[in-house]
């Protein structure tokens, strides 16, 4: 006797009754055991930065795209949100279980990891897809908590006919002396060219680029590594020489007067159009604004773009040494209820083939493990210059800001990205006042 | 057993039941329960966003708060701190500059342009548009405005300077710690002053006009009508705009955040932006420190409301 035929269980009704009966409860338990297959549908909330920085952008679109096509039991609610908005929203949104299932950060904000707001990321994504330095970027407790998506190394980006106009011409080595440097900054200024195009209105950190790859090759990075932890002062007499040559170059006009509210983007239109600087002390990911169509605020097209390594202070301990750091990263929220589909999105993207597409559709670097022989692209002769400012190079991880947090952080941004390039500051104050925030603080 | 009748039982349930009865003194007077049902909304509203967070941020101010599961309980240590905290105290100098003589700008601009309405300068109707149009700006447009205005290469400060031939007087006005908090209250005081402007005119309006021809007839000239006649009648208008500005500009922050971020060097951090800085910007989840800011600031707002208050013995409730 099985359960569907017992009279007990349908008082009243007939045998034919109870078949129909019998296969609508059946039909409505099979509906019910199909059901979860619907119901396991997840709609992932995605948050990214680069809102306008189109090639990235679309990057990340097509991505998802592929994504939701290839996993059809996961959909991706993707929205792009300008960095400080992201940031101030993740952060208030963590605390209350709020926040999206995966977002952008940058290393710089590894708290987020140390405050157990990140899923580790080790058993959703294929480790060895990752570059070895951009995996140690995002680890804390032996764990990886990021797909490092963007990197990028420190560049000094140049206008080749300005630069012709002022009458300089490059070394071979694309590496000035620390005479051959100033003496350039000289005739520009006289020329009437503002040196370097630098606005930190809405960064902490463009205005201390130069100096910061200054003290990198003249520390080497070891010491480098240990001014930035606090285990250095500043008011170490080679980070005072080094401090007082970056003084004189900010005094004979380095910097725009304007620095200190232009804001990152225009601080690109200011070099590439208008009024036009020799230099442009830049991340990598210049590219990712700048070759964009120029009535979208990118670079003109005939505009002679050059790459020249930073300058060696004399008696530099590493003139070849670079910064090279991981940017934009996606991590996955600890309490997220969507892990299994937010793995999944960020597996498909650390892969080589996307490590590939994205070199090639973004022309910058990236944590993913690429294989440049089968990079092509219309921007190949920037790629290859690129490649060779990198050549021989020995790389420090990470930019000041990914070692500073709390007050050290702020007055790096106070005091070495604006105060001190906008020439407001002497050394000794800047170097004091760094030391009192940073040695404190480690 | 009692005699439910009488004793506290009783008691209680004759003033339950003249509550919850009609009143007969008074027809007018609503029941309590009619009165809950139209304040309830309100309250809830009150309760919620504004009692709740500011009782939860006093609480907080004793937690290392990096969750709000888990919070770390470090009783006066924050306080503590915040008292020795250099950044604080700039940002209160900062902010006590900005409160004191930002609100004599305002008024006092408020009050040349209600006169010059008043006075009925030629295209006045127009002018009093223009004038009050700032008023309409949020924050953010008048920031970035002037942002551009003050532009050391392309602002049209620097750029009428230089027209004049004082073009060594050109200067990074926000990228300058000496001129950039003066650049901030003024931009302030360019978005307020069509505010003061109407108050100060509806103010006008309201004088006696007897006085004023009064002191016509016997040849007063226009400096003592105004220094003797005008502003002593308008002294209590002018006093309570000096007072809500000065409240006002004890919190401010958006145009700050939008203009300088509290730069160059701390030169315009005020206490909101430190504390939005210290509770969102700082590479911490830390919400208890900022928290111990905020408190410790709530009441020095609410010293100067109440000193205020007892200092001009003003009878009706001043509303901010």
């Amino acid at each position: 006797m099985t359960f569907f035929s017992r009279p007990a269980a349908w008082p009243g009704l007939g045998p034919g009754r109870r078949s129909a009966a019998a296969i609508a409860l059946a039909g409505t338990v099979l509906a019910l055991i199909g059901m979860p297959a619907v119901a396991q549908q997840q709609t992932l909330a995605m948050w990214s930065h680069w809102p306008d920085e189109a090639s990235k952008r679309s990057f990340i679109e097509e991505r998802v795209k592929q994504f939701e096509a290839a996993t059809p039991q996961c959909k991706v609610n993707l929205q792009f949100v300008q960095k400080a908005d992201l940031y101030t929203s993740v952060k208030t949104s963590v605390r209350t279980g709020q926040a999206p299932d995966i977002f952008w950060l940058e290393p710089d904000e590894i708290a987020f990891a140390k405050s157990g707001y990140l899923e580790p990321l080790d058993k959703y994504i294929d480790l060895a897809n990752l570059e070895d330095w951009a995996k140690r970027a995002w680890t804390w407790n032996g764990k990886v908590y990021a797909m490092p998506q963007e990197a990028y190394s420190v560049e000094l980006y140049y206008n080749r006919d300005l630069m012709k106009k002022i009458g300089v011409t490059p070394p071979a080595g694309m590496q000035m002396t620390q005479a051959q440097f100033a003496d350039m900054i000289k005739r520009s200024v006289a020329a009437g060219i503002t040196p370097t195009a630098t606005g930190v209105g809405d960064r902490p950190y463009p205005g201390a680029y130069f100096l910061q790859e200054i003290l990198l090759r003249k520390l080497g990075t070891e010491d480098y590594e240990k001014l930035l932890t606090g285990r250095l002062p500043f008011q170490d007499p080679r980070v005072i020489e080094a401090m007082t040559w970056v003084k004189q170059l900010v005094d004979a006009g380095m910097f725009p007067r304007s620095m200190a509210t232009m804001k990152l983007g225009e601080s690109h239109y200011y070099f590439h159009t208008n009024p036009g600087a020799l230099m442009f002390p830049i991340a990598s990911w210049y590219t990712g604004r700048a070759f964009v169509a120029p009535e979208k605020g990118g670079q003109p097209k005939d505009f002679a773009l050059g790459l020249m390594k930073y300058p060696a202070m004399d008696g530099s301990k590493c003139p070849e040494c670079k910064t090279l750091a991981v940017g934009g990263s996606y991590v996955m929220y600890a309490r997220s209820k969507n892990k299994e589909c937010a793995g999944k999105m960020l597996s498909s993207l650390a892969t080589v083939e996307n490590g590939n597409k994205w070199m090639e559709s973004v022309l910058l670097q990236t944590g993913v493990r690429t294989d440049p022989s089968r990079i092509t692209s219309i921007y190949a002769p920037y790629f290859k210059e690129l490649q060779e400012r990198g050549a021989g190079a020995r790389y420090f991880i990470g930019t000041p800001l990914h070692y500073m947090s709390g007050k050290c952080g702020d007055t790096f941004a106070q005091v070495l990205n604006r105060a001190f390039p906008g020439g407001l500051m002497s050394v000794n104050d800047a170097a004091v006042q760094m030391d009192a925030a940073c040695k404190a603080s480690s | 057993m009692s005699d439910p009748s009488s004793g506290a039982a009783a008691a209680m349930r004759r003033t339950l039941a003249s509550w919850l009865s009609a009143p007969e003194a008074d027809s007018r007077r609503a029941s309590l329960p009619t009165v809950m049902l139209f304040l309830a909304p309100a309250l809830i509203v009150y309760a919620a966003l504004t009692a709740y967070p500011v009782l939860r941020t006093f609480y907080n101010s004793f937690f290392n708060v990096a969750d709000l599961a888990s919070s770390e309980f470090v009783g006066w240590t924050h306080y503590a701190e915040v008292f020795k905290d250099k950044t604080f105290w700039a940002a209160v100098r900062n902010t006590a500059i900005w409160s004191v003589i930002g609100p004599v700008l305002d008024v006092v601009v408020g009050l040349l342009l209600a006169l010059c309405l008043y006075a009925g300068v030629p295209f006045s109707r127009f002018l009093r548009v223009a004038w009050f149009t700032p008023v309409l700006l949020s924050y953010v447009v008048v920031g970035i405005m002037w942002v551009w205005i003050y532009n050391y290469d392309w602002g049209v400060v620097n750029g009428l300077l230089r027209a004049m031939g004082l073009g060594s007087w050109a200067q990074a006005w926000l990228g300058d710690p000496r001129f950039a908090l003066g650049s901030l209250i003024v931009t302030h005081a360019w978005k307020w002053a069509g505010f003061n402007m109407v108050v100060c005119l509806a103010a006008l309006h309201s004088l006696p006009s007897e006085v004023l021809e009064a002191a016509e007839l016997d040849n007063c000239g226009w400096w003592h009508k105004l220094t003797d006649i005008i502003v002593p009648m308008l002294w209590p208008t002018l006093l309570n705009l000096y007072i809500l500005a000065f409240i006002g500009k004890m919190k401010v922050f958006d145009l700050v955040w939008i203009m300088t971020e509290g730069g160059p060097v701390w030169s315009t951090e005020t206490v909101s932006t430190y504390v939005y800085k210290r509770a969102f910007n700082w590479n911490t989840f830390d919400l208890g420190y900022p928290s111990a800011i905020a408190v410790v600031w709530f009441f020095v707002v609410v010293g100067f409301v109440v000193f205020f208050n007892v200092l001009f013995r003003r009878r009706e409730r001043m509303e901010y």
